[in-house]
């Protein structure tokens, strides 16, 4: 009995253990945004405070790029997962119903692109965008990162097109349903999760990405990872209160939603990774 | 229907990438018609000392945050598979991580290491230790980097390991038991092996993604002080936006591609054989 005790308290104080190395960061910074900046680096470090909204005032009134930049963010978010969810659709469904040679060679092409390390194509791409006047356009972001996330959206879709039985599609095209028609009133309702689940992967990557973004926008698609990297890059006085707000800001939408649907995040994450 | 995933797959990743293999045989920068140049650039790169040390820090910080990350992962997987209250919250909170960008992660732990006043810095500097010098010390930097890139994308490896510990049938870890097998001996010979292919899955993916580390180092030091703490990423960083060394960041590019697909190879071998069977 007392082992099993003693077990309990280990296990019990590794799951502490765990959710403060998860969300102690986080929970810092969030909590330090309404610190004023006397206390920011108090030594020793002060838990108890009198909260104030200074530092989201100074972010508004000083920083009119950042919002601007998260309303960059929100559009290349959108726009990348709507593309994304179109392409994967379309092609995971085309996997999943049909087999030829052609088909399979792609699957595998699919599966290999994601072993390419992006960053290699910047060198090729980056004076053909400009040439295409593509830099600095929330057009090149949403092309690029739906590219990236393609073959795993496809791949997720495929799978849960392949869960699917095949009668009711059949059914639907003796009753004279075309494919379109099939497409859109039979399967698409009926894969509704893997949808959020490609979704998800693509939402958090989008409005998250950081390399791509720094690369390729200047100013008018400017996203708000990029500039929170700026605001710490400040060679002289890193206005720690004021980034600390800009990083609560533009974290609280997507951790509300991963938390919210972290069920499909596994789903997705079997379909496909995991799993052939 | 599948136009629209392979168009963009191709135009903006596998025709650049492969293009990126012709042009590290080329010299070119702005302005200048490019010239086939063999293996000059390799020659080149091969020579660089600053080369070497990212391609080491590369190799070095890529193998730390795998096992670490692994091994974490899969004990977090199998202290979360015993039944216990509050769970879906709990696997919430430690998924958290991965909904934080790059650049605000490392603003949170900046700050807790920021050199005297962050709240770690006191704590060891109380404690009489030595602070982790991570902006003038490489070996401190790429430290820092990997626990900061081992805390995004614990989530990501946890995951994949939960899933696979929750497909392990529970009758035969009774079968055993009945046997008298002893926790250790259950978990070694039965639960290890039969994930086995799940945790060989989140090996490869973390090489495949720790190759790409870039923004960890970037937002720490630049790569500084003197170019010590480069990666791979950001010395093709530098090639192309500093230098305009097209040339040699193009290899620099087929370096990390080829040690990618090396990496990858068992496990698209076995995807290969799986696709064309049509599975």
């Amino acid at each position: 009995m007392a082992r099993r005790a003693g077990q309990r308290i280990v296990r019990i104080a590794l799951v502490a253990l765990a959710l403060a190395w998860s969300a102690f960061p986080i929970a810092l910074v969030v909590l330090s945004s309404f610190k004023p900046p006397s206390e920011i680096f108090a030594v020793p470090p002060t838990f108890v405070f009198t909260p104030t909204l200074d530092n989201y005032a100074v972010l508004w009134r000083e920083y009119p790029g950042f919002f601007r930049a998260l309303a960059s963010s929100l559009m290349v978010a959108v726009g990348t997962t709507l593309l994304a969810i179109a392409a994967s659709t379309l092609a995971g469904y085309v996997y999943a119903r049909h087999r030829n040679r052609f088909l399979s060679g792609t699957a595998f092409g699919l599966l290999a692109a994601r072993m390419l390390p992006p960053i290699i194509i910047t060198v090729p791409l980056f004076p053909v965008l400009n040439a295409l006047r593509l830099n600095d356009t929330h057009t090149l972001l949403i092309l690029l990162y739906a590219a990236f996330y393609v073959s795993l959206g496809t791949w997720i879709m495929r799978a849960f097109v392949a869960k699917l039985p095949v009668e009711l599609e059949e059914a639907a095209a003796v009753d004279g349903a075309g494919l379109i028609a099939i497409l859109w009133r039979v399967v698409l309702p009926l894969v509704v999760p893997g949808i959020v689940a490609v979704a998800i992967f693509v939402v958090v990557f989008a409005w998250n990405e950081y390399v791509f973004a720094l690369i390729f926008t200047t100013r008018n698609a400017k996203t708000a990872p990029v500039v929170i990297g700026e605001m710490l890059g400040t060679v002289e006085g890193v206005q720690w209160g004021v980034i600390f707000a800009a990083a609560t800001v533009q974290l609280v939408p997507v951790l509300a939603l991963v938390t919210a649907l972290q069920r499909y995040l596994v789903a997705g994450l079997t379909a496909g990774a995991v799993k052939s | 229907m599948v136009s629209p995933t392979l168009v963009l797959l191709l135009a903006f990743l596998v025709i650049p990438a492969f293009y990126v293999g012709w042009l590290s045989f080329t010299t070119s920068t702005y302005g200048r018609e490019s010239t086939f140049v063999g293996l000059a650039n390799y020659a080149q790169l091969f020579g660089d000392r600053i080369f070497w040390r990212a391609f080491w820090n590369t190799f070095f910080l890529v193998n730390a945050i795998v096992y670490v990350e692994v091994a974490l992962g899969l004990g977090l997987a199998v202290l979360l598979s015993a039944p216990m209250r509050g769970k879906a919250l709990i696997i919430a909170v430690i998924l958290a991580p991965y909904a934080i960008t790059e650049s605000s992660g490392i603003v949170m732990w900046r700050y807790m290491f920021e050199p005297d006043v962050g709240m770690v810095s006191q704590l060891v500097g109380r404690a009489g230790l030595p602070q982790l010098e991570w902006s003038t010390q490489p070996v401190a930097t790429l430290f820092l980097a990997g626990t900061i890139a081992v805390w995004h994308h614990l989530p990501f490896t946890f995951l994949i390991l939960y899933a696979a510990l929750t497909t392990v049938p529970k009758d035969v870890l009774e079968a055993s038991r009945i046997d008298g097998a002893s926790d250790w001996q259950q978990f070694r010979l039965i639960t290890l092996r039969l994930i086995m292919p799940a945790i060989l899955i989140a090996v490869l993916f973390r090489y495949i993604f720790a190759i790409r580390t870039f923004a960890e180092v970037w937002l720490l030091t630049e790569g500084g002080p003197a170019r010590l703490s480069e990666v791979l990423a950001i010395y093709l960083y530098r090639e192309v936006f500093k230098y305009h060394q097209f040339g040699v960041a193009a290899a620099t590019g087929w370096v990390m591609l080829l040690m990618s697909l090396g990496i990858a190879i068992p496990y698209l071998r076995r995807m290969y054989v799986e696709v064309r069977r049509g599975a």
